[in-house]
């Protein structure tokens, strides 16, 4: 054998192991119950539907589900910026129609995040928007994924989308209750603003109106807050103008509708007796 | 410019094939220029600092060599070591120094306070401060020959692979080597590109998927429960050595394909079963450095246990500082100065109770090696509070918050941690490159990947879908290019 032949050989069994195990990866891709799977696998069609980030996982599905008996699909994911928020709303609005109501926590309006669209590059076979803000955000990533195609499924997206590959993902939420050590270190918080922008409240208007076109509820909220928590953010209410103003629907404020240690994992996120707390107060307030 | 970048792709594409064509005095050329190319891309305002450090020591090292009076010898090493040290003291300590100074006179009373700069630190100034001033040194000692070619010299202190996070060559093991031109070997280039191909690994796949989590739990650690604190602090371990020796790795490989061999800079480290053992392993080349112009000329381990105890001390607290203008630096010099004392002091203790309750050897050895890691760890803690973005006053107070909170037995259980996946994912990383380590420890990997074709096609395919696969591609610097 020629002292060269090896190189050749280590990229022909590289391409095509990478051809392959991308292969045998689709196919979970599309067998998996993680929402996003579901969504772009043909069957995430819901009644309601719900986005923001780690907060909007307070939209705890299962109790919605008991309560409301309809069904639901939850697009929000831990520091889900408002980009990749919309292009996962437009998506589902060209697969599946409008669903009866959308319901957006505002406070996701708060940043942008390069990261995350990265880590989305898992489902960007499936939508030509999600390819082309993964190619606006991160060009050798982009290109990294189409010369391998196993650059697709390394990141947490993936991994969750792994998790939930034989089980339902509906009851993801972080169910823990608050820390001593952050109760403790709550009076010493200093002040906090959500990072919202004008720029990102208008883009999200455009989804919006879609939806309200196509005979969606679109509802806007602000999930709860830890009490002591809630009381340093400086501009949520000029939020629920902002938000009002540009989009012409008005912002549903329960930023303080749940005190008690007992109901939050942290001080950003319910656990899941302070989102039952919650969500029966919100349905109803919403019509369901 | 970083080797996890496009840029060092492309940069590789033209300097590679040029190198092998090139002969003698034109590829030195080649060598220098790329060289400075490579450094520039970073800041190329620089260049002109590793130039002026190259001259002062290639004229000072001629005039050692031609002078014969020792006071005369001894003011121009004197010389060389005032540049030398007094380019590092201004660019990476005059803050620290005045920052301490100022917080010194706040202590004894006084208002006053002193002005800071905005002084940028020179990547790598530390590393290619060391090379040089050992250069000077080994001339002024006589034990090499001064280097009269000043091409050979400039790039023998700005060589690309290793210029500016080591491993440290001596100009006695580099030197020499420049001596006839290398001829491309196919056994250097399969060796050499699995050692940049694992290096890659290291770095791209296991320390920068480690990297968030580890920063999460020090920007904020009051936030988080003892695991996952634990857990961070463990995975910083890890990932201080992937990245470190991931660079290490890739330097060694490149140059072995350009001809060149470096010594090796880390050999397993969290197999030690000491702390001497321990700096034998870990940054190799820093600690050959620090023990040969530092604590051997203290007087090392010459003039009893005392004696010993206090150069030990000393060659750490500096070992500390070298790494970075903070406390915490020299704090993680002290522990693992004191690391070395107390095993000189209960070394001998420990293996008798071994001995005395029959402990078998794997257990030995496991404890061994599980008591050098734990205390490697808690050293650790204060290392990586000492991360550029965190803020001086605020880095011990981090370090505190870290090892309380882990101490403190509040959330220990796996529900409590957050990023659970991230998780997963380095501990299915780790256990992967301790296997490989394990492996190699009894058959060298690299005698497989030079004499066994199929095991070569394999293994390389296998490391570049798995880098593919973890890999985190945001060409994010590596740690010790800070130092």
């Amino acid at each position: 054998m020629k002292k060269w032949m090896w190189i050749p050989l280590v990229l022909i069994v590289t391409f095509v192991g990478d051809r392959l195990m991308a292969y045998l990866l689709t196919n979970a891709v599309e067998k998996s119950e993680f929402r996003y799977s579901r969504l772009y696998a043909g069957e995430g069609k819901a009644d309601l539907v719900f986005m923001g980030n780690s907060r909007g996982l307070n939209f705890y599905q299962p109790y919605i589900e008991k309560v409301t008996g309809k069904s639901t699909l939850n697009l929000s994911y831990n520091a889900m910026p408002e980009d990749l928020g919309a292009v996962l709303l437009r998506d589902y609005l060209d697969t599946y129609g409008a669903p009866e109501k959308l319901v957006i926590d505002a406070t996701f309006l708060d940043r942008e995040n390069a990261e995350l669209v990265r880590e989305f590059r898992v489902y960007a076979q499936y939508s030509e928007r999600l390819d082309s803000l993964l190619k606006e955000t991160d060009s050798s990533i982009y290109w990294g994924t189409k010369v391998a195609h196993l650059t697709r499924y390394g990141g947490e997206v993936s991994q969750r989308m792994f998790y939930y590959l034989t089980k339902s993902d509906e009851d993801w939420l972080l169910d823990r209750q608050i820390s001593k050590n952050m109760v403790a270190e709550a009076a010493h918080l200093k002040p906090y603003r959500n990072n919202y922008t004008l720029a990102r409240i208008r883009a999200l208007s455009e989804v919006v109106k879609a939806y309200q076109a196509a005979g969606t509820d679109v509802r806007f909220v602000i999930n709860p807050y830890y009490p002591a928590f809630q009381k340093t953010i400086m501009n949520l209410d000029s939020l629920s103008l902002d938000v009002r103003k540009l989009t012409g629907i008005p912002v549903l404020d329960y930023s303080k509708s749940v005190t008690g240690d007992e109901n939050f994992g942290d001080y950003q996120h319910l656990n899941k007796q302070g989102a039952e707390v919650y969500l029966g107060r919100m349905l109803k307030d919403i019509g369901l | 410019m970083v080797f996890n970048s496009l840029n060092f792709f492309i940069f590789s594409a033209v300097f590679f094939p040029l190198y092998f064509a090139l002969r003698g005095k034109a590829r030195l050329w080649l060598c220098l220029i790329g060289s400075y190319v490579f450094y520039g891309v970073w800041d190329w305002r620089f260049l002109g600092l590793i130039a002026t450090s190259t001259l002062i020591d290639y004229y000072l090292g001629l005039s050692l060599e031609d002078e014969a009076e020792p006071v005369r010898r001894k003011r121009l090493l004197q010389l060389s070591l005032l540049a030398n040290l007094g380019f590092l003291a201004f660019f990476k300590y005059f803050n620290f120094f005045i920052e301490s100074a100022t917080a010194g006179l706040h202590g004894l009373g006084y208002d006053g306070s002193l002005s800071t700069l905005h002084i940028i630190l020179p990547v790598g100034i530390s590393f290619y401060t060391f090379q040089s001033m050992s250069y000077s040194i080994d001339v002024y000692r006589k034990q090499i020959p001064v280097e009269r070619d000043l091409l050979r010299f400039a790039t023998f202190i700005a060589f690309f692979p290793q210029l500016v996070a080591g491993p440290i060559v001596r100009a006695s093991d580099f030197l020499p080597q420049f001596a006839k031109d290398r001829e491309f070997e196919w056994t250097r280039f399969q060796v050499g590109m699995g050692q940049v191909l694992w290096g890659f690994f290291k770095k791209v796949a296991i320390a920068d998927s480690l990297a968030p989590f580890v920063d999460q739990c020090f920007a904020d650690p009051g936030k988080f429960g003892g695991l996952h604190l634990a857990i961070g602090v463990v995975f910083y371990s890890f990932q201080i050595y992937c990245d470190f020796s991931g660079y290490s790795d890739i330097a060694i490989g490149l140059a072995r394909i350009m001809g060149f061999d470096f010594p090796k800079n880390f050999n397993k480290p969290y197999f030690s079963q000491n702390f001497s053992e321990f700096w034998q392993r870990w940054h190799i080349s820093l600690s050959g450095w620090l023990r040969d112009y530092l604590y051997i000329p203290l007087g090392g381990s010459r003039g009893g246990k005392l004696f010993t105890w206090r150069n030990l001390m000393i060659t750490m607290l500096l070992g500390g500082l070298w790494h970075g203008a903070a406390w915490v630096f020299v704090l993680w010099g002290f522990l693992h100065g004191s690391y070395q004392v107390l095993g000189k002091i209960l070394g001998p203790h420990w293996g008798k109770l071994l001995d005395a309750v029959r402990t078998p050897k794997f257990i030995r050895v496991a404890l061994n090696i599980s008591i050098v890691y734990f205390l490697t760890c808690l050293a650790w803690v204060y290392f990586r509070a000492g991360a550029p973005n965190i803020p001086m006053s605020e880095q011990i107070p981090i370090a505190h918050g870290v090892i309380g909170g882990i101490f403190s037995g509040e959330g220990w259980s796996f529900g409590a941690v957050i990023n659970k996946f991230i998780v997963l994912k380095g501990v299915l990383l780790i256990s992967m490159m301790l296997l490989v380590e394990i492996i190699d420890e009894r058959t060298p990997m690299w005698q497989m990947v030079d004499q066994r074709p199929a095991f070569r096609v394999a293994s390389f395919a296998s490391l570049l879908w798995l880098i593919a696969l973890f890999g985190v591609f945001s060409a994010s610097a590596f740690i010790y290019f800070q130092f």
